[in-house]
């Protein structure tokens, strides 16, 4: 039931498998230096001993700056550039971003760690506000990369091949390097991870191996997406090349 | 008309035997016309509701998922006939390639309503039938459970009103048979009948796990929104109240139901709303408490204060008060009526003694004029079965007393072209369609001799089939008369003669002399 995750920084050179903590709405998790008063522990002498907290609300999330005298700034990894600043003393700021990273200034160091909203809801099509509406269970963001992911994933099926083989994940790489031209094979896989988490999907046996291979994960999420119609044909368009959309 | 509607059809569209009239409802993705049939056959009512679903090529939204909640509805539909759910006479589909957007829709012949539980509550929240709907919408959760499925998505839309007041469960598009203890139903919900476990759940390849408690849960909400016009939990919007679920399910918030809520439903919906679903009541001891609470007992019976028409004012009051009665009763302890709500009494006043077969239903039926006590049990509950309001335990012990003065092994294979046997002197190939519990008819015709514990229940189910058949103006005389008569001859035949036909008066006025002395006094 919980609906923020909290990815830790990495504290040694490779430790690849971060443990993720979940908050259900109403939790909080507080950070700082000290390791005995928080859940988070960031251990650098210019962070505060008690530094912050993460209060999940609903869907979204609530950051406490406790220090004294330093601002936090949480960015949007995906907004070019778009942030919110948290000054000193400043309690439970909302903070609208699905992906986020806070950002704390720690003796000419900057530490980050990110914080995931993937719960957030959108409007659908068919649906008004109303909670009388029987609403399907997913709620993804047009807008976002995970989505220009999700589309490439499921666009050979969508074009008329209902088997055709899905794209490795160079392919959908290149694929996507016309609108986004940082996009590499681990960014495509952080998306792909990310959006199994988004979707909830339940970890079958076999994909339970962390590895390279993320072909029963990704055969999942396509089917996942076109049974409830997340990607339809007409949502092809974030593929597009810029050039080609002007053109239309 | 406030939204347009998903599917246009105009007015006077043929399908079939239907031509279109009024529209009802419309959904995202379906809607919902009145049709009426335009032959002159005589197995399908004259009206029904066409739900028409955008199926087709050229229909401007595909919609892959569409196809599967359709097969759902069907699927359930196909296998399940049940007194409290919604039933679908046929399933058709559109073939007409000048209308593109209408061309290959599928269309579900389902019976028609009145209105939906949702409407109800807008135009008047707290209704004074609340109790009773609240009996017949858990008879209808426990009918689905028992037969193996789970409905997943019940809320006041999906509850139906029939002409009688009478409610029934719709709308089966989430609806999953279960596997073992769980089915699996596709990823929708709606927010504020969703349980806490759901909220946010994992979803597998073949959708998400469901269990029937879910349905539980949902019956506590409805039950709360029924009785107090609010959510149980706390919130001014779907999302606030989503957050309250999840707050209270994780053990930080208490459970704080409206002060408004009778004590006896307050335990009701707090055994159904609990944390987890482990500890949620089971349906069938929901249904005997329920029943208890609201004074129905074990049968479907309607009270009479869900029947509008053709009833005085008087008994509408003394409905009333036996409900309340009731209610009170239940602040004595729940434990003690969880029991006795099971041995079937048909009226909420006889709640604590014990009955014996010799009294059984005593209210309704006189012990003191010869109906036999052997058959007063069958009796009885073959009239509570039948939520017409006509067909009375009176009625049918009348009806059996002139047909056979109650003789079991009654036999006259002269009559008719293949005889009449039994104590309700049933026609063996007519008897086939009423014989069996489900509504299905039998796949081979019943052989003499036909036991009471056949004829009876049937004779109940043929006179509630045929009751809303009947005219319901321009027929003269008691209308309970007028359904034995239709009993002998034929809905039809009644109905042409604008009353009892000449032919069947003599049989008539038997059966209306033994109605009133088998009723109890101060009973219409």
């Amino acid at each position: 039931m919980y609906s923020i995750i909290v990815v830790p920084p990495p504290t040694t050179e490779d430790e690849p498998d971060r443990t993720q903590l979940r908050l259900a709405p109403g939790e909080r998790l507080a950070f700082g230096r000290a390791p005995g008063d928080n859940d988070l522990v960031v251990p650098h002498d210019g962070v505060s001993r008690r530094a912050g907290a993460i209060t999940a609300q609903s869907t979204f999330w609530l950051l406490s700056n406790l220090s004294a005298h330093q601002t936090y700034v949480v960015e949007n990894p995906e907004g070019a550039g778009e942030h919110i600043k948290v000054g000193p003393g400043r309690l439970d700021a909302p903070v609208p971003f699905e992906f986020s990273r806070i950002v704390l200034p720690a003796a000419g160091d900057l530490l980050a760690f990110d914080v995931w909203a993937p719960r957030h809801d959108h409007l659908r099509a068919e649906a008004g506000l109303d909670g009388d509406t029987t609403a399907p269970a997913f709620s993804v963001d047009r807008t976002k990369r995970y989505f220009s992911v999700l589309a490439a994933l499921c666009e050979p099926r969508l074009r008329g091949e209902p088997h055709a083989a899905l794209p490795t994940v160079d392919q959908v790489a290149d694929r996507l390097r016309p609108n986004w031209p940082a996009a590499s094979r681990t960014s495509v896989q952080w998306n792909i991870d990310y959006l199994a988490v988004k979707l909830r999907l339940k970890p079958g046996p076999e994909t339970a191996d962390t590895g390279p291979r993320l072909n029963g994960k990704k055969e999942s999420l396509v089917s996942l997406a076109l049974r409830f119609d997340l990607v339809r044909e007409e949502d092809l368009v974030v593929l597009a090349a810029p050039a080609a959309r002007e053109a239309r | 008309m406030t939204e347009p509607y998903a599917v246009q059809v105009p007015r006077g569209y043929r399908l079939g035997v239907w031509e279109v009239r009024e529209p009802i409802a419309t959904g995202a993705f379906g809607s919902v016309y009145e049709a009426r049939r335009t032959d002159g056959g005589e197995e399908l009512p004259r009206t029904a509701a066409l739900k028409f679903l955008p199926t087709g090529t050229g229909t401007p939204r595909q919609l892959a998922h569409l196809r599967e909640l359709i097969d759902r509805e069907v699927e359930l539909h196909r296998r399940l006939r049940r007194p409290r759910l919604i039933r679908m006479y046929d399933t058709l589909v559109v073939d007409d390639p000048d209308r593109p957007r209408l061309d290959g829709a599928t269309v579900l012949v389902l019976e028609k309503a009145e209105g939906s539980l949702s409407a109800l509550l807008a135009s008047s929240p707290r209704p004074p039938a609340g109790p009773a709907l609240l009996a017949q919408i858990c008879e209808g959760l426990a009918q689905l459970h028992r037969a193996g499925w789970v409905h997943g998505d019940l809320k006041p839309a999906n509850v139906l009103l029939m002409k009688d007041g009478s409610a029934r469960l719709a709308d089966f598009n989430m609806a999953a048979e279960l596997e073992g203890t769980h089915a699996y139903t596709p990823a929708f919900s709606t927010p504020d009948y969703t349980p806490p476990e759901l909220l946010w759940s994992e979803i597998g390849e073949r959708g998400r796990r469901i269990r029937p408690s879910a349905d539980v849960w949902a019956f506590g909400v409805l039950a709360h929104l029924l009785l107090t016009d609010s959510f149980p939990l706390p919130g001014g919007t779907p999302t606030a109240r989503r957050d309250a679920a999840a707050a209270y399910a994780r053990g930080t918030d208490e459970l704080r139901l409206s002060p408004e809520l009778p004590d006896g439903w307050r335990e009701i919906v707090r055994q159904c709303l609990t944390r987890t679903h482990e500890d949620r009541i089971a349906t069938d001891d929901l249904l005997r408490r329920v029943e208890a609470a609201a004074g129905t007992g074990r049968s479907p019976r309607l009270p009479r204060v869900l029947l509008p028409r053709r009833r005085s004012r008087r008994t509408t009051v003394l409905a009333a008060t036996a409900a309340t009665a009731a209610v009170a009763v239940l602040g004595y302890g729940i434990s003690s009526w969880a029991g006795s709500g099971a041995d079937g009494k048909g009226t909420a006043g006889a709640g604590t003694e014990k009955v014996t077969s010799a009294t059984y239903g005593a209210s309704e039926l006189r012990t003191d004029k010869g109906v036999p006590v052997a058959y007063r049990r069958l009796i009885v509950d073959s009239a509570h079965d039948c939520v017409q309001p006509e067909v009375t335990p009176a009625l049918i012990a009348a009806l059996l007393k002139a047909e056979s003065n109650f003789d079991p092994d009654l036999s006259d294979p002269t009559a008719g072209e293949e005889g009449e046997y039994g104590i309700a002197r049933w026609t063996p190939s007519l008897l086939r369609w009423y014989i069996r519990a489900d509504g299905v008819p039998a796949t081979e015709t019943p052989r003499p001799p036909l036991t009471p514990a056949e004829s009876i229940p049937a004779v109940g189910r043929y006179l509630c089939f045929m009751e809303p058949r009947l005219e319901q103006t321009g027929l003269t005389g008691d209308r309970r008369v007028l359904l034995a008569a239709a009993y002998r001859t034929s809905t039809k035949v009644v109905n042409a003669a604008g009353g009892v036909p000449p032919k069947y008066r003599a049989y008539a006025t038997r059966v209306a002399h033994y109605l009133k002395e088998y009723t109890p006094p101060g009973k219409t």
